[in-house]
């Protein structure tokens, strides 16, 4: 049988 | 010039990190609490950190990510001002 993950610069709470 | 925290995100225009926000240095980035609408965000990268503390020093935001984020990620980095200024993080000069 597996192929990519771009992390958030902002979260908000 | 808008000095308004909402309404469009001009790039082309100068804008500042509000005055209500409070920025806490973390090994991550910084945490931002803004004092009136009492929202906390997650500034995860030093870089980030660094672009917003600077960018009163700049005539726009465009200048402001051409000198101080990474230059394959300026995009990336003016969608997190976007995200940050519907959030009222950041005001109008």
């Amino acid at each position: 049988e597996v192929e990519g993950v771009e992390e958030l610069l902002v979260e908000e709470v | 010039m808008t000095t308004s925290t909402t309404g469009v995100f001009d790039t082309s225009a100068p804008w500042s990190l509000s005055e209500q926000v409070s920025l806490r240095d973390e090994s991550f980035g910084a945490l931002a609490y803004h004092h009136g609408n009492r929202r906390l965000v997650f500034l995860k990268s030093p870089e980030l950190v660094a672009l917003v503390r600077r960018l009163d020093e700049f005539e726009s935001v465009d200048d402001a990510v051409e000198a101080v984020a990474p230059a394959h990620e300026r995009g990336r980095y003016t969608g997190a001002l976007r995200s940050l200024h519907r959030s009222g993080m950041l005001r109008g000069r």
